[in-house]
Order: C-alpha cells, then structure tokens, then sequence
C-alpha cells in the first residue's frame, strides 16, 4: 500500500470509523477524532502486515475496535453524558430533540457490555454482519442472535430510559 | 420507538467533520516511527557505553562512584526498555487479533503489568535510590554545601513524585482491568 493507496482508503473508511469511535467515546467528538487518528496511524504502520486473507475494511475496523477498547483505559475524562444532556438549552427544539434522542443512546450505549457495544455499533454502521463476525472473532449465528438481543435492550433502553 | 428510529438516531450524528488530512496522519506516522527509532538508538547508546565502562574501569578505578552511576542508569534502562517491550506487543497484537481475542489479550496484559507495577518498577526504583545513596559522599566532598542540600531536597522530592506516580498508573490499570472483567 502506497500513499495513494492510503489516501484512498482513508477516504472510504474515515467517516465510519470516526462515527464507530464516537459511540466509544460516549460522543465525544475529540477523542473519536484522537482515536480515528491512532487507527489509522497504526493502519499506516502496519500496511505491509495487512496479506489481504480478509477485505481491507474488515481489518481497518478490527483495529479501530481495538484501538477503541485499549483506548478506554484514559475515556473517563470526557465529559459526563448527563452533563451533556443538561448543558442543551436555547437551541431549536428540533436540534434539541436530534441531540437528546443522541445522548440517551449513547447513555444506553454505554451501559452495555464491551462486547454487546461493538456488536451494536458495527451494526449501526450498516458493516454487513459476516464482517461483523470476523472483526469480532464471532461466529455468524451468534452474532446474528446477539443482535436482535441487543436491539430490543437498546429499544426498551431508549423507550423507558433506564 | 423501532430499529428504524435506533438507525435514524445514530445516522444523525454529525459526519464529514474537518479530520486530518491523509498526508497529515502518514506524517504523524512518520514522526512517531522516528521518535520510536531514536528512543531505541539513546537505549542501545546507553547500554553500550555503561558496558565500555565498566569493562575498562572494573578492575582498575571500579568504586562507589562507578557502582553508583552503573546502578542507576542500568535500572533506569531496563525499566524503559520493558515499557517499550510492552508497548511493541499490544500494538503488533492490536492490529493482528480478532477483538475477542484481543480482548483476553489486554485482560493478561494488564495483569502482567500489575505484577511488573508491584514488584519490578519498586525493585528498580530501589536498585536507583541506592545507586543514588552511594554517590552522595562523593557529592558532598566535591559539591558546595547549598548544592549538596540542593540535591538531596530535589532528589527526595523526585522520589515523592514517582512513587505517586507509580501509586496512579497501578489504580488505573487496575480500574481498567476491573472494567474489563466486569463487562
């Protein structure tokens, strides 16, 4: 992989891997930036490691999950998602409401097992679940099962707002 | 509320905000791997002239001075290459591990280093001190009497700090593992 190469990568891949982070991060926007950054820093590191046995997003995701999970060693510093929630005042009541819904499933999100949130987040990046599988070192079925068990959690999460 | 809510939700985080450039992250890249090299070049450095040194001296001018000095720098040395060891593993491990198994991975990644944080990192720490403690006649018969009180206040100061220091990166891998076995 040259810069090219890179470059092109790095432009199909950021968005969905700085949106994966964020979920990590509780939706804070500098450390998903920070931790975009790490994943792709490693990817350029180790880009003569990549021997292609899987497609290049599924590696590029598995260590943007790993990079997330080592990262959550120094995550506690954001600020809280409560804080969050309580500092949205004076702003359209439609951009209130996007912003509250968001929060609260971070919130949910986060009350999630570390295992259940990569599920979660993959899938809601529309990652195909085969890929999920790999990334996750899962089989298919299971993620498969998993899923349905963590959306309706998520959604009663959202709905009751435990 | 239905799964098409949960994707509408999620879709409306903001996206295409202004990251670095791919030029930007390759040199960062770059300059990570040239701090990397010239961290090992100042170790290997280090390493080689305490061996000339202590070839060339040990069995003409070897004293305390020289003991003290070796003592030091050898514990320091070590201490930083087994973070630099540590640090090589879970980034290679990082980038070749299913997220499962990297995650069983970190879990004895942190225990090993929770025993490195109790027993190697105080051992050297101690090895250091007492390399310290045997140069200290000799900075008191070369140094002046203020600088001499000088570096014994800075030194414990220095020791005060570090073991604080140390305290801190021990609770919070030990938090994070807790974390990580709870979820």
């Amino acid at each position: 992989m040259d810069e090219a190469g890179f470059t092109e990568i790095y432009n199909t891949h950021a968005d969905k891997v700085y949106r994966l982070c964020l979920g990590y991060a509780s939706g804070d926007e500098n450390l998903a930036k920070d931790w975009l950054q790490d994943t792709f820093v490693k990817v350029w590191h180790h880009r003569k490691s990549f021997k292609g046995n899987s497609a290049i997003s599924t590696w590029i995701y598995r260590i943007a999950v790993n990079v997330c999970l080592a990262a959550l060693k120094k995550s506690r510093k954001h600020a809280s998602i409560d804080d969050r929630i309580v500092g949205m005042v004076d702003k359209p009541i439609q951009t209130e409401d996007r912003e509250y819904k968001l929060s609260k499933m971070y919130r949910c999100i986060d009350q999630l097992t570390i295992q259940n949130k990569n599920l979660i987040l993959l899938e809601l990046e529309d990652i195909p679940q085969a890929t999920i599988a790999e990334t996750l070192g899962l089989a298919h079925g299971a993620v498969r099962t998993r899923l349905s068990r963590i959306r309706k959690a998520l959604l009663k999460c959202m709905t009751h707002g435990q | 509320m239905d799964n098409e809510d949960l994707k509408l939700t999620w879709n409306s985080q903001k996206t295409g905000l202004p990251f670095n450039t791919p030029a930007q992250i390759i040199a960062k890249a770059k300059g990570q791997r040239r701090s990397q090299i010239g961290g090992i070049v100042i170790m290997l450095i280090t390493v080689l002239l305490l061996i000339v040194f202590t070839i060339l001296y040990a069995g003409t001018q070897w004293n305390n001075f020289s003991l003290g000095l070796t003592l030091m720098i050898s514990s320091l040395v070590f201490r930083i290459a087994l973070e630099f060891i540590y640090l090589f593993k879970i980034n290679k491990q990082m980038v070749s591990l299913d997220s499962k198994t990297f995650r069983s991975y970190v879990k004895s990644h942190y225990r090993a280093r929770l025993r490195i944080n109790y027993i190697i990192t105080p051992l050297c720490l101690s090895i250091y001190v007492f390399g310290f403690m045997l140069l200290i006649p000799y900075f008191k018969a070369v140094f002046s009497s203020s600088f001499y009180t000088y570096i014994l206040v800075s030194g414990a100061i220095s020791l005060v700090v570090v073991s604080g220091l140390i305290a801190r990166t021990i609770r919070k891998e030990t938090q994070f593992l807790k974390r990580l076995n709870d979820r």
